[in-house]
């Protein structure tokens, strides 16, 4: 065995130009998988990471039925119940108490339905980046409870502007009529249409003041520490509070339109992945398939004297194994180097797409290195450089010695 | 003495693919060989010598006919049974050398009875003496292409010996080589058909090989038409 072995490693070192071909080949197409799965990765991370960090949070939690059918009926009076959870889940980095509910808004000019949503400004900012959307005035303080902020396309259509009076009209939570002024104290603008166009923002205290609902609020808005835990914790946060009282939803069941896209868009990078890794193996196959034809003759004469067909066929796997364990090897270090690399620095997209930021990417990406799926990939690449070379070890192997050696 | 190998009303055609144009290479050829012969088959070009040989070494099959080498007859062995009989019975020795090139010349000479399995320390002693024999202790290390073409031939009629077979099989082993140096061969074969009982038998159409056999057999559009001993 061992002197297959030899023979295999010699052949690749007699044939150096070949070799060196194979094993950038093999390097470069490692090399580009890892980096353009580095790459999706981190465009779908931030992507998902600015979405939540716009408006929705990592999970949200509401009194059971809220998410099917929103409404005031739904709030919660039991905060610190909540409260007292989510400070024990190691998990939860931060978490915010919100009122939501549909409302009217008029400016003398117009008016617009909205959702309306009691925030307190201090928590609110641990939670969502809302207050560094402000594009004109300023977004809430404590105790501005006769203030409003209100998305930048919504105040075109109601032609207001940072100083100016609007009056918000809904149902309070006694069915009675809800109503009050307040004055705009700025202008948000998400990126995301829905939100400017539809959103506007007081303060929890003059929320539950406008719907007399004394200390109910609708929902608590959490983010956890990282975007992995989301899932496990949601699932946790639905078996400590039950079914029955309230839901733990995390942003997937909140907008599941954005999780699909989500997926698709993987399901594309997967299929784009598979044919760069169908490149690469035929490099690998062409290479390997040359190399057995360049040497029938000495395959001729192993076999003439004796050596079994299975004993060539390892010959040739080995020899495969040998380049694709040096450029899975190259292309490891090479693509985890500059996924790293890059996830430090970024790469500035922005000459390229402003529509980006459409989609909450952002402009800069910054490619998440995932050693796991680097080392699947790289172990795909080398399983592959080996099954690749049983078709030609298999020709050489059923050579006719004579006419072999007559080549 | 008994003999080695032998050959009974063989025929062999070949039909060039996809035609009816058939060559007879062998006609209804009889020849028995025996044990420690220094044989040569001699012919002109196109006689059917390397296809005789072929025959013998289990490289190739009779069209009819039975070969019978070392009590084994060859018609009754599969493949796996034929590659596993040339690798313990038959030493191959090729006209254009056909060394390993990735292999030094005496990882070539010990590459047969490695595949036997013959373990390290006597391969690598018998190698040793073997080069010494044949004048090349001097070039273990170097690869085929750093020898002359005499001592790679050298290093196949070592790789043949070393695997200790049944019998020698050498087509136009000195048809490459300059005649001083295919002289020095034959002699060299002669040394060690003596000394270790080895079978020889040689295809060839050089008047000096023919001379230094024991045995010629002449062929002729395959057929058999003088075998003298000498
Ligand atoms: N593979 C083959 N296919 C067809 N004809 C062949 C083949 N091998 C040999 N022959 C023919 O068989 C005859 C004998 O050839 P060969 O045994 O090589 O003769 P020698 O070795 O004496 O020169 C020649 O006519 C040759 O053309
Ligand atoms: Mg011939």
């Amino acid at each position: 065995m061992l002197t297959f072995i030899k023979i295999a490693w010699r052949n690749i070192l007699r044939n150096r130009a070949r070799s060196f071909i194979t094993i950038a080949a093999v390097a470069a197409g490692l090399c580009a998988l890892i980096f353009l799965k580095g790459f999706v990765d981190g465009a779908d991370h931030q992507m998902v990471a600015n979405y939540t960090d716009l408006f929705v949070g990592h999970i949200q939690v509401h009194k059971a039925g809220f998410q099917k059918s929103m409404g005031l009926d739904k709030s919660i009076n039991n905060e610190e119940t909540i409260a007292a959870v989510l400070r024990k889940t190691p998990a939860v980095a931060a978490f915010t108490p919100r009122i939501k509910e549909f409302a009217l808004i008029s400016s003398p000019e117009s008016s617009s339905g909205i959702l309306l949503i009691g925030v307190d400004p201090e928590r609110e900012r641990t939670v969502t980046t809302l207050h560094k959307k402000i594009r004109a005035g300023s977004f809430l303080s404590a105790g501005d409870n006769d203030k409003i902020v209100i998305g930048r396309q919504l105040a075109e259509n109601l032609k207001v502007a940072p100083g100016d009076k609007v009056v918000i009209m809904g149902q309070a939570f006694d069915g009675s009529i809800a109503a009050s002024a307040y004055i705009v104290a700025g202008l948000v603008e998400a990126g995301a249409e829905d939100l400017d166009k539809n959103l506007a923002l007081i303060t929890l205290r003059a929320a539950q003041d406008l719907f007399v609902m004394e200390n109910r609020i609708s929902e608590v808005a959490v983010k956890t520490h990282s975007l992995d835990d989301i899932d496990a914790t949601a699932q946790n946060l639905r078996d400590r509070f039950g079914r029955k009282n309230f839901e733990a939803l995390s942003w997937k069941d909140i907008s599941p339109m954005t999780y699909q896209w989500l997926q698709f868009d993987q399901v594309f990078t997967s299929l784009i992945l598979f044919i760069v890794l169908l490149v690469v193996a035929g490099g690998i196959l062409n290479t390997i398939l040359m190399g057995v034809l360049e040497r029938t003759k000495e395959f001729g004469i192993m076999l003439a004297l004796g050596t079994k067909p299975s004993q060539i066929i390892r010959m040739v796997a080995a020899e495969s194994f040998f380049l694709g364990l040096a450029g899975a090897g190259l292309g490891t270090l090479a693509g985890a180097g500059i996924v790293l690399v890059c996830g430090r620095t970024g790469i500035d997209l922005s000459a390229l797409s402003q529509a980006l930021n459409n989609f909450y990417i952002g402009s800069v990406i910054y490619p998440l290195f995932r050693p796991v799926s680097i080392a699947v990939y790289a172990g795909i690449v080398l399983f592959l450089s080996i099954a690749i070379s049983v078709f030609p070890a298999i020709k050489a192997s059923r050579l006719s010695p004579i006419e072999a050696i007559r080549s | 003495m008994g003999f080695i190998c032998a050959v009974n009303n063989v025929n062999k055609t070949y039909r060039f693919k996809g035609s009816d144009v058939e060559t007879r290479a062998l006609n209804d050829i009889s020849l028995s060989i025996e044990e420690g012969g220094f044989v040569a088959i001699a012919g002109p070009s196109g006689s059917g010598k390397t296809t005789l040989l072929n025959i013998l070494g289990g490289l190739d099959a009779p069209t009819s006919g039975s070969v019978i080498v070392d009590q084994t007859d060859l018609a009754g062995l599969n493949a796996a049974e034929m590659s596993e009989f040339r690798l313990h019975k038959i030493g191959f020795i090729f006209q254009a050398y056909n060394l390993i090139s990735t292999l030094s010349a005496y990882e070539n000479a010990e590459y047969v009875s490695l595949l036997q399995g013959a373990p390290k320390d006597r391969r690598l002693f018998e190698a040793r003496q073997i080069f010494k024999d044949l004048g090349m202790e001097a070039y273990l290390k170097r690869r085929p292409t750093q020898l002359s073409a005499g001592q790679q031939q050298r290093v196949a009629v070592a790789r043949a010996i070393l695997a200790r077979p049944k019998l020698i099989l050498a087509d136009e082993p000195t048809a490459n080589l300059d005649s001083r140096t295919g002289s020095d061969l034959i002699d060299l074969m002669a040394v060690m058909n003596k000394t270790l009982g080895l079978t020889f038998i040689f295809a060839t159409h050089d008047k000096m090989v023919m001379e230094k056999a024991h045995r010629l057999i002449l062929l002729h559009d395959g057929k058999i038409t003088q075998d003298i001993a000498q």
